[in-house]
C-alpha cells in the first residue's frame, strides 16, 4: 500500500506483517547497492559480522538457491528460523546444515574439520584439530558409517536448550 | 564583558516561559506515564556479551557441537539490527514525553492520553512557536546588524571586544529562543586562546551552545539560504579560517593553515567536531585524526542532550535545516550539559591516531556516552562515504573542514 513494496503473501514465515514490514527495512538498508539481494560484501560490511567466524556459513545456509547472494525471501525464510515462534526441530535442521557443507544430509569428518578450522582459527595445530574432530565422530557415530546423521546430531544437541539459544526477537 | 539584555517585555515572557518549563512540563509527563503503557524499546533484545568473549570462552573448554549457536545468534542479531545504523536514527525513549516524532512505535493508548497529547500539540504550536520565532527573528537580526557595524571597523582590541559582545548576546538570544536550559560544568577549563576545541557533534546548535559561552573560530561549511547569511555575517566581524574547495584536498595545506592560526596565541580557539557529521548523542563515533595532528593544546568538550525534553539530533538525510529547526521549535525545550575538560596534548610516543583516540575515550566517558569504533570518510568530491555500515549523507555538518574561499573574506 502506499509507496511501500508489498511482499508477496507465499513466503510463509513465521514473522507477523509487522515484523516483515522491520525486516523488510532492515533488509533495504542492508542492499547498500539496491540490487536486491545482499552479497557476501555488504553482509561483512557490518563491523560486527567481519569477527564473527561463522558469517559465510551462515549466508551459505540461507542462500537456498546457490546464487552467492542472499535475496529477500531467503533472508525471511532464514530469519524466521531464528523466531521466537519457531519450532526446535527447524532450529536443531538449522544448526546441523551449518555443518553439513554439502547439503547431503551428513555431517563428514572433512566437513567437521573445515566449520571448526573457521571457529578456532589458528588457536589448534591442525594435528589437534583432526584428534578433536575424530574424536567427536566416534563419541557421536552410533551407526558406525563414519558420518554424524541429523538423528545422530539432534540426539547429542536436543538436551541443550536449542530453543532458547537460536532465538533473535525481531 | 558587558551584556545587552533583551528588552523588559521579552525578558518577561521569558521567566513566564521558564516557569512553564521548570514546573508544568514535568508536571505533565508524570501525569502522561502512568497512562502510557508500552514504552518504546529497541527494536530487538540483544545478547550484550561481546564476541570476544565468546571466542576466548570458546579456546578455554572441550569443544561442543552446539558451539555454533553462539556466532551464528550474535551474527543474526547483528544482521537484523546494527549497532551503528541505529546512532544515525534518533533514539527512542522509555518514556514517552508526549512528542510523537520521538515515539516511533506510536499507538493509540487510551481517550485520555490523547486528550493530554492534543493540548501539548496545542501549547507548542500555538504558544511556544510564535514566541521563540518573534525571538530567534530579533536574535538574528541583531546579529547581522551588529556584525555589519563591527566589521567596518579597523582591526583592533576594541573590534575585537565589540565583536564579543555582538557574538555573545545574540547566541543568548538566540538560545532562548530554542528554549535552550544549559548547564556548564567545569567552567574553568573553557578553552583557552591559541587551542583547539574538540567536542562531539549531534546537531548545528551545538555550535549555539559552545559560542554562548565564548567566542570561537570556525572551520566550517558555508550553507546557502539562511545560515549562509548568518555565516557571512560571522565573518565580518571576527576571522574565520576558510579554505577553498580545491585546497582541502591538500591536507598539508589545510593543516598548515590551521597552524599559522594557532601560532598566533591571540586568535580565538577553533572549534572543531572531528566526528565529522551528526550523531543522535548516544554515542561518540571515530574522531579523524587531522585535528590532532596541528600539535596544538586541544580542550575536549563533551556536550549532552536531554531527549525528555527535546531531541536535538539533525538526520540531515532526512530533514533539511528549516524543517529541523522548525522540529526543534514545537519541542518542549532543548535541554543540555556541557563539560569543559582539562587541556590535552599528545604525548611522547603517541602518534596521532591515538591521540585522537584518548581523546574520544575522554569526551565519551565525561558525557556517558559509548564509543563506536567506525566513522565516516570522505570521496574525492568531498562527499561522505561509509567507514563501516553508515549510509552515505548528502549534507555535510559545518564541522568538516570543506571550504568555500571568496577573496573578501580570505584577509590575512
Amino acid at each position: 500500500m502506499g509507496n511501500e513494496a508489498s511482499y508477496p503473501a507465499e513466503i510463509c514465515s513465521h514473522f507477523d506483517e509487522d515484523e516483515i514490514k522491520r525486516l523488510g527495512k532492515r533488509f533495504k538498508k542492508l542492499d547498500l547497492d539496491s540490487s536486491g539481494a545482499v552479497s557476501v560484501k555488504e553482509f561483512t560490511s557490518m563491523p560486527e559480522l567481519r569477527e564473527n567466524p561463522l558469517v559465510q556459513r551462515v549466508i551459505d545456509v540461507f542462500d537456498t538457491d546457490g546464487d552467492g547472494q542472499v535475496d529477500f525471501r531467503e533472508f525471511i525464510l532464514g530469519t524466521s528460523q531464528f523466531s521466537v515462534r519457531g519450532d526446535e526441530q527447524q532450529k536443531l535442521r538449522f544448526a546441523f546444515s551449518i555443518y553439513d557443507l554439502d547439503r547431503d544430509g551428513y555431517i563428514s569428518n572433512g566437513e567437521l574439520f573445515q566449520v571448526l578450522k573457521m571457529m578456532v582459527g589458528d588457536s589448534l595445530k591442525d594435528w589437534q584439530l583432526q584428534q578433536l574432530v575424530d574424536k567427536t565422530i566416534i563419541l557421536l557415530d552410533k551407526d558406525g558409517d563414519g558420518k554424524i546423521s541429523f538423528q545422530e546430531f539432534s540426539a547429542v544437541v536436543r538436551s541443550l536448550e536449542v530453543h532458547k539459544h537460536l532465538v533473535t526477537v525481531v | 564583558v558587558v551584556l545587552i539584555e533583551p528588552d523588559f517585555g521579552l525578558h518577561i515572557l521569558f521567566i513566564f516561559y521558564s516557569i512553564m518549563l521548570h514546573d508544568f512540563t514535568p508536571l505533565l509527563t508524570a501525569v502522561a506515564r502512568p497512562l502510557f503503557l508500552k514504552s518504546a524499546s529497541c527494536i530487538i533484545q540483544r545478547d550484550e556479551s561481546p564476541m570476544e568473549k565468546g571466542l576466548s570462552g570458546l579456546r578455554g573448554r572441550d569443544f561442543e557441537l552446539s558451539d555454533v549457536f553462539y556466532f551464528s545468534k550474535k551474527g543474526l542479531e547483528a544482521i537484523v539490527e546494527d549497532e551503528v545504523t541505529q546512532r544515525f536514527s534518533s533514539e527512542e525513549l522509555v518514556s514517552w514525553n508526549l512528542l510523537t516524532r520521538t515515539n516511533v512505535n506510536f499507538q493509540y493508548i487510551s481517550p485520555r492520553l490523547t486528550i493530554v497529547w492534543v493540548l501539548g500539540v496545542i501549547v507548542r504550536y500555538c504558544v511556544l512557536l510564535p514566541l521563540r520565532l518573534t525571538l530567534a527573528f530579533i536574535g538574528i537580526s541583531l546579529f547581522v546588524i551588529g556584525t555589519t557595524l563591527v566589521g567596518q571597523l579597523p582591526r583592533s582590541s576594541l573590534k575585537n571586544l565589540l565583536s564579543e559582545v555582538v557574538h555573545l548576546t545574540c547566541c543568548r538570544i538566540c538560545v532562548r529562543a530554542l528554549s535552550g536550559t544549559i548547564h556548564y560544568h567545569n567552567r574553568q577549563y573553557r578553552p583557552q586562546k591559541g587551542g583547539i576545541c574538540v567536542a562531539n557533534h549531534t546537531s548545528p546548535i551545538d555550535v549555539l551552545i559552545l559560542t554562548t559561552d565564548g567566542c570561537y573560530a570556525m572551520v566550517g561549511q558555508v550553507h546557502g539560504g539562511l545560515m549562509g547569511i548568518i555565516q557571512r555575517a560571522m565573518v565580518k566581524a571576527c576571522p574565520h579560517v576558510w579554505f577553498e574547495r580545491s585546497e582541502m584536498k591538500d591536507r598539508h595545506l589545510v593543516i598548515k593553515r590551521l597552524k599559522e592560526h594557532i601560532a598566533d596565541k591571540k586568535e580565538l580557539p577553533i572549534l572543531i567536531f572531528p566526528e565529522g557529521t551528526c550523531i543522535n548523542n548516544t554515542s561518540v563515533m571515530m574522531f579523524k585524526k587531522g585535528s590532532f595532528e596541528i600539535g596544538a593544546t586541544i580542550h575536549p568538550v563533551a556536550i549532552k542532550y536531554n531527549p525528555q525534553f527535546g531531541d536535538a539530533f539533525w538526520n540531515s538525510s532526512k530533514y533539511n535545516m528549516v524543517s529541523y529547526l522548525l522540529r526543534v521549535m514545537t519541542s518542549w525545550a532543548i535541554v543540555c550539559d556541557v563539560w569543559y575538560m582539562p587541556p590535552m596534548t599528545r604525548e611522547e610516543g603517541e602518534d596521532a591516531v591515538q591521540f585522537a583516540n584518548r581523546v574520544k575515550s575522554a569526551i565519551a566517558v565525561q558525557g556517558g556516552l559509548t564509543e563506536l569504533p567506525c566513522g565516516v570518510g570522505f570521496e574525492g568530491n568531498g562527499s561522505l562515504k561509509a567507514e563501516g555500515n553508515l549510509q552515505t549523507c548528502s549534507y555535510l555538518s559545518p564541522a568538516v573542514i570543506i571550504l568555500k574561499k571568496t577573496s573578501k573574506l580570505d584577509r590575512k
